[in-house]
């Protein structure tokens, strides 16, 4: 073996780089959290901080200090030593101090100069908000105590980027954040993410506008499945599941591919999985949606995480998508898209509710000339 | 959003500026540590971050770019300023709440051998910084050192410092003693064979094989390490190279020696780098490179992959281009005088049409 630590027990579920630096090596979940367990001291990943005075003794004992020494130590090592301004005479910390000498603080400082040259701050409110969501529910305790989450539980943080491509900004990679707990089932990220796929509502609606089904595409077409390591996990939950990953797996075998195995994603957890960290993995629903999934970071839990079990998977992360307006107002987000339609300025072409049915028919409803009419709905719903 | 790569370079050499002083104390000591951090003003590298997404997202870069320098293949006394370097960096980042540093599994094992040395030297300030922090839970116990994303613009991390340490021993780790042995006997046992089945003419199937092997390889690995070792000697100006030498944590003035000869090094590349000017291509003739009398002036760059000439002289080139079309047009007209160049323009003009 090239890694000397390899050849110890469990040596090959210590996540390491891969020779491209890109991603890790496949672990097995759930040995990788017996291994921090069995490295760490239970009291470093509990929720709970010692009192000073015990931790303080702990660490005299450890030294072998009497505590007047170790008082003496606390001291030197206070944080106040850190402070190079003196509390009397407190400084703006908004502001880059003039004449820096740190060079990160020159970059920032010409950077601020240079905001303050513009005569409109570009600025915005959204900025303030962006990182709402990830600290929405940081250390969030659950009313309910059956519900908190165990100590030393694991945390999979998850990126499932959109399945679009941005032609102009192709280094924006639009995704979502979901973190999952290491017990909980495929089938529940599954249900987590939110696609616009899953809301689409089918058939044509001209002559009937009051009368859209609700039934949406979710309801209709159940099957999906995840691909991880070699095996396409399938959700079987409900009878008319099937499973759709047969199609490349037929192609694969003609194709000189290996064996690809099937299993069921309800009977999976988290745990049972063998991953590659920053590995791109797949998943599939609606026949044909497909989404790029990475797993970015796998740790222990901490204090600073939400500790509500029934909140995750918790979205930490939301790429917004700009919404598309009704080409009538330009001001509310279409709902109806039309094609065939003479009178329309472009084929297709997108209505909101209220402008669709005034310029389509009349004021007892009747259709006023014939065109074609969809539900539309918007990727932006979810921002 | 806030293009917070930009950063990286600059917190790189803020941090090895601050370790570079605290690693010419000599010392272990956290006073001097904070002395040198007072000095520098270090804790206003926080300053001036506005909102709380740039003052989070900085102090995430400003932890994992010091994380590197608490974990081997540093010396001992540069990892104690690494820790110290993260326990400053964590108490002043203004991000509420605050970052907490990513521990790597593999990196654990590490950090429990440095404690043990910490302890076995009875460095107390060490021992109880670390235990402050482990206390207050300032570390995530994670799988790697920084969250993996696959994105195709994300550069490979690989550690410098490893590159560094591992290239000159490979050699050395191919061909060891067992190695050797191992493959001595083997050649012991294949002659014997070989006699034993061609009594006629042992000496002619022998001939086969290259009779002394096993002196040879081993020769020719105790030239390549002597080459290497007068070439490094070179690099430092005649300087006794010893870096076949394993960095012990036990004498502190052989860590000193070995951290300093890297500074010494990297000047060293870097002015080679930018004393020599290469040969531009046919095409670019009329943009030959020129070298720079200042040594200091250059890009910090990193000793690495990108160090080759083509690439100095490439970003020599775009720093010349930095004045825009219209500053230099400006310049021409101070210079010129408004007259000359709205003539020439004009005639252009005219030609033009």
């Amino acid at each position: 073996m090239a890694e000397s630590s390899a050849d110890e027990t469990g040596g090959e579920n210590i996540p390491r780089f891969e020779p491209n630096y890109l991603n890790s090596q496949v672990i097995h979940v759930e040995s990788f959290r017996k291994l921090w367990l069995d490295a760490l001291p239970p009291d470093l990943y509990s929720y709970e901080t010692n009192p000073e005075e015990v931790e303080d003794a702990k660490l005299a004992e450890l030294l072998e200090l009497p505590i007047e020494t170790l008082n003496e130590l606390k001291d030197i090592c206070s944080v106040n030593s850190l402070r190079s301004h003196p509390d009397d005479s407190p400084v703006d910390q908004n502001v880059v101090p003039s004449d820096p000498k740190l060079a990160c603080l020159r970059l920032r400082k010409r950077r601020q100069d240079y905001r303050e040259t513009l005569v409109r701050d570009t600025i915005g409110r959204h900025e303030n908000y962006s990182n709402e969501l990830e600290s929405a529910h940081k250390g969030l305790l659950p009313e309910d105590p059956t519900s908190v989450i165990p100590e030393g539980e694991i945390i999979l943080s998850f990126n499932i980027i959109y399945p679009v491509i941005f032609d102009r900004f192709k280094h924006v990679r639009a995704h979502q954040t979901l973190q999952v707990l290491g017990s909980q089932k495929l089938t529940e990220l599954r249900d987590a993410i939110c696609c616009v796929g899953d809301l689409q509502v089918f058939g044509e609606f001209s002559n009937i506008p009051d009368a859209t089904p609700q039934y949406i595409s979710k309801d209709h077409f159940k099957s999906a499945f995840f691909y991880f390591e070699g095996v396409f996990y399938n959700d079987m939950r409900y009878p008319e599941c099937r499973d759709i990953s047969e199609t490349i797996r037929e192609w694969a075998k003609t194709h000189g591919f290996p064996e690809y195995k099937t299993a069921k994603m309800e009977d999976t957890t988290f745990y049972e999985l063998r991953m590659k960290i920053g590995y791109p993995y797949y998943y599939c629903h609606q026949g044909d949606c497909e989404h790029v999934m990475v797993l970015t970071d796998i740790r222990l839990i901490h204090p600073d995480d939400c500790r509500d079990r029934t909140l995750y998977p918790l979205l930490t992360h939301k790429h917004r998508v700009i919404t598309r307006k009704c080409c009538v107002c330009h001001l509310y987000i279409s709902r109806w898209i039309t094609t065939n339609d003479r009178l329309a300025p472009m084929d297709p072409c997108l209505f909101c509710d209220k402008c669709f049915r005034m310029f389509h028919y009349d004021a007892k409803g009747n259709k006023l000339y014939d065109f074609q009419a969809y539900v539309y709905v918007d990727p932006g719903v979810f921002n | 959003m806030f293009q917070m790569h930009k950063f990286e370079e600059p917190l790189k050499t803020d941090l090895e500026e601050l370790l570079g002083r605290f690693q010419r104390t000599n010392s272990v000591r956290y006073e001097d540590f904070s002395s040198i951090w007072r000095d520098m003003h270090f804790d206003e590298i926080f300053y001036g971050t506005k909102n709380q997404l740039e003052q989070s997202e900085f102090s995430r870069m400003a932890l994992s770019a010091a994380t590197p320098y608490f974990l081997p293949p540093y010396s001992f006394q540069i990892r104690v300023g690494g820790l110290y370097m993260l326990y400053a960096l964590y108490h002043t980042q203004r991000s509420f709440p605050p970052r907490r540093i990513r521990m790597a599994l593999k990196d654990w094992g590490d950090v429990q051998a440095f404690t043990q040395d910490a302890l076995n030297s009875q460095h107390h300030d060490v021992l109880y910084i670390l235990h402050q922090l482990l206390t207050i839970k300032a570390f995530r116990f994670t799988a790697m050192q920084v969250p993996l994303t696959f994105s195709r613009d994300q550069k490979p991390v690989i550690p410098e410092a490893e590159v560094v340490a591992e290239q000159s021993s490979r050699p050395k780790k191919l061909v060891t003693t067992e190695m050797l042995e191992e493959m001595a006997n083997i050649h012991e046992h294949y002659k014997q064979l070989k006699t034993s089945v061609s009594a006629k003419h042992p000496e002619a199937s022998l001939n086969l094989v290259r009779q002394n092997l096993v002196p040879k390889l081993f020769n020719a690995v105790v030239d390549f390490s002597t080459w290497q070792n007068s070439q490094m000697a070179g690099d430092k100006d005649g300087q006794p190279a010893s870096y076949e030498e394993e960095p012990s944590t036990s004498s502190s003035l052989n860590q000193q020696m070995e951290s300093s000869k890297r500074a010494e090094l990297l000047a060293s590349i870097k002015s080679r780098s930018y004393g020599q000017v290469v040969e531009v291509t046919k095409s670019r003739r009329h943009r030959q490179g020129e070298v720079c009398g200042d040594t200091t002036a250059g890009p910090c760059e990193d000793p690495g992959p990108q160090l080759d000439p083509a690439r100095v002289s490439l970003l020599r080139r775009r720093r010349r281009q930095l004045n825009s079309l219209k500053c230099r047009t400006l310049s021409c007209l101070n210079e010129t005088g408004k007259q000359t160049f709205l003539h020439t323009f004009y005639t252009v003009l005219c030609l033009g049409v």
